[in-house]
């Protein structure tokens, strides 16, 4: 029951992300890329941050350089 | 008329108090999202540094935050206290997304701000990282409608001028909110933020790591800045080009101001990379050329052209001159709304009242203008090109610059090498100024590129301002003046203290606790 809200929730979620693409999309998709690109621009931020935490245990525990 | 010292004394009012907030706003909008990436990483890892990170890195924004509203207040009122005509001509558009911003500003920015930093105690992980996000997205959407406002002003769609209530009135929201200039405009200038974010979370980082402080917090904020700045710059560029694009199109007079472009050429036109361009002469001195590059750059394609000053002087006169029964028939509107020949006459010039307009600067009464007055008005439709030209290459080159330097920070910080980097380092906190310098360029050049309009080839600037006294703007300009730059002492006395200070111990209390205080320094009070 769980697993079907979660996929109802994020079907309901693909569908407005869809529709505002389109129409966002005919009028310029400036808006749009900034969504994409703001949630990308933080995720690839803090997978950095998470990096540095697995490149500096791998040193501690003498597996690599770095 | 009203006094041309007037107009110019509110010029220089509005774009001191524009400048000053502009020194503020840009880092409010990147640290916000710079502060959901750390608390995303402590929410998803459980690791207590990047809370640190979080409310370290949250107390500056806070310092800042907070001046940034105090000058962001006045700025609003300055609409109604020295541009009251504008205010009435465009007040049925230009008001809404001010509202807009208002509400988005002091109720959904605002009240979530509270709860980020009285919220670390009372709140769960997943619902202070929610309101984190909220803060940010606040932040950027309330800079939206401002600049859905400024966008109107640059390119006014959506609206159209009434020849009986004598101002201009809503005809599509979304067209207003959707035009290609203010989606391009609120990209470049949102992510310009985010950019002046990871320089200052960068250069401060390194200024820790240079003096071996706090160095897991600063190695951590470095390499997060580093990538976000590093893909924040490429959006900036792409975002200052598509802005280009749509000035070719909307905005020729600016376009051609930031080229340098007195004449116009065949295609492929080369770029002005230097040049030293002369308003009175109407040419450049000292050029240095790039072949083909300005239509590549402006049309995309090596077979594009744009128009040059010299077209588009000749292209104002001849608005101008039909602009003139348009303004006619606006004065018989005045005194007889129901005047049906005037009405007809409007109608077949209306898209030339703007230059009716500017031509009353030249000939109070069109009516008997004379050609050298009419001449006169075109060559004031050209924008200040100096200005706009250097402005918009010093924007340029230092954004180049900010590229250079994260694919660098991020390379370094990416090996982990940064540390040993000392030269890098001493740079990075050096380009701390850089963005803020960038983005007050950027402003120059959108906002002198559009004179002699405050609403584009609709509204002239020197009809726009309230008939104040010349003792009046010169006396509130001081005060202006003087206030704000009080404002920016404080922000960097308390920056710098709170940077001095450092991060609060892991496990303090929220944003406003204290900084670390080593427990040495516990014992060494205790013996003494």
């Amino acid at each position: 029951m769980r697993t079907f809200l979660y996929f109802l929730l994020f079907m309901v979620l693909a569908v407005v992300v869809t529709i505002l693409a389109a129409i966002l999309g005919a009028e310029g998709a400036w808006y749009f890329a900034w969504l994409i690109g703001t949630a990308m621009l933080v995720l690839i931020s803090a997978a950095g941050g998470a990096l540095l935490d697995a490149q500096e245990a791998s040193a501690a525990a003498g597996r690599g350089p770095s | 008329m009203i006094n041309g010292t007037v107009v110019d004394l509110s010029r220089v009012q509005f774009a001191a108090t524009a400048l000053y907030h502009f020194l503020f706003v840009p880092l409010t909008l990147g640290l916000s999202f710079l502060l959901a990436a750390m608390e995303t990483v402590y929410v998803t890892t459980g690791k207590p540094i990047y809370k640190q990170m979080a409310q370290f890195w949250g107390k500056l924004f806070m310092i800042n935050f907070a001046l940034g509203v105090a000058t962001g207040l006045t700025m609003e009122f300055q609409f109604g206290t020295n541009w009251s005509f504008y205010s009435g001509f465009v007040g049925d558009i230009f008001g809404a997304p001010l509202a807009i911003e208002g509400l988005m500003a002091f109720f959904m920015e605002s009240t979530f701000v509270g709860l980020m930093v009285f919220g670390w105690e009372r709140l769960s992980k997943g619902q202070h990282l929610a309101v984190t996000w909220l803060v940010a997205f606040g932040s950027n959407l309330s800079a939206l409608w401002i600049l859905v406002a400024n966008g109107f002003m640059q390119d006014p769609v959506g609206a159209t001028f009434d020849p009986v209530t004598m101002r201009m009135q809503l005809t599509s929201f979304q067209k207003l909110i959707f035009s290609p200039d203010v989606q391009s405009k609120f990209v470049h200038t949102s992510i310009a933020g985010y950019v002046t974010a990871a320089v200052f979370v960068t250069g401060v980082s390194a200024f820790y790591l240079l003096r071996e402080r706090h160095v897991p917090l600063a190695k951590r904020s470095l390499r997060m800045a580093a990538l976000f700045g590093v893909l924040a710059t490429i959006g900036v560029i792409t975002l200052g080009d598509a802005l280009g694009f749509v000035a070719a199109r909307v905005q020729p007079t600016k376009l051609a101001a930031m080229e340098g472009l007195w004449k116009a050429q065949s295609a492929p036109m080369p770029f002005n990379l230097i040049a030293f361009p002369s308003q009175s002469a109407q040419k450049n001195y000292g050029m240095v050329q790039v072949p083909d590059l300005l239509s590549l750059l402006v049309t995309h394609s090596l077979d594009g052209t744009v128009l040059g000053i010299d077209a588009l002087e000749r292209q104002a006169q001849r608005r101008i001159e039909r602009g003139i029964p348009a303004v006619q028939a606006l004065r018989v509107l005045a005194r007889d709304p129901t005047n049906a020949a005037a009405l007809a006459r409007f109608a077949a010039h209306r898209r030339d009242l703007g230059y009716g307009f500017l031509l009353q600067r030249y000939a109070p009464n069109v009516s008997q203008a004379t050609p050298a007055q009419v001449r006169a008005a075109a060559r004031g439709a050209i924008p200040p090109v100096a200005a706009v030209f250097w402005s918009f290459r010093v924007m340029v080159g230092l954004g180049l610059l900010m590229l250079a330097f994260f694919v660098l920070a991020a390379l370094y910080s990416l090996r982990n090498t940064v540390q040993s980097k000392r030269w890098f380092l001493k740079a990075a906190v050096w380009m701390i100024p850089v963005p803020f310098l960038a983005n007050e360029c950027g402003w120059l050049v959108a906002e002198l590129g559009r004179q002699p309009w405050t609403v584009f080839d609709v509204l002239p600037t020197w009809m726009s301002a309230s008939r104040h006294s010349v003792a009046y703007m010169v006396f509130s300009l001081i005060g202006f003046f003087g206030l704000y730059s009080i404002f920016i002492v404080i922000e960097l006395y308390l920056l710098v203290r709170a940077i001095r200070l450092g991060p609060a111990e892991p496990g303090g209390h929220g944003m406003l606790a204290g900084p670390t205080v080593p427990a040495a320094a516990y014992g060494a009070k205790a013996q003494g």
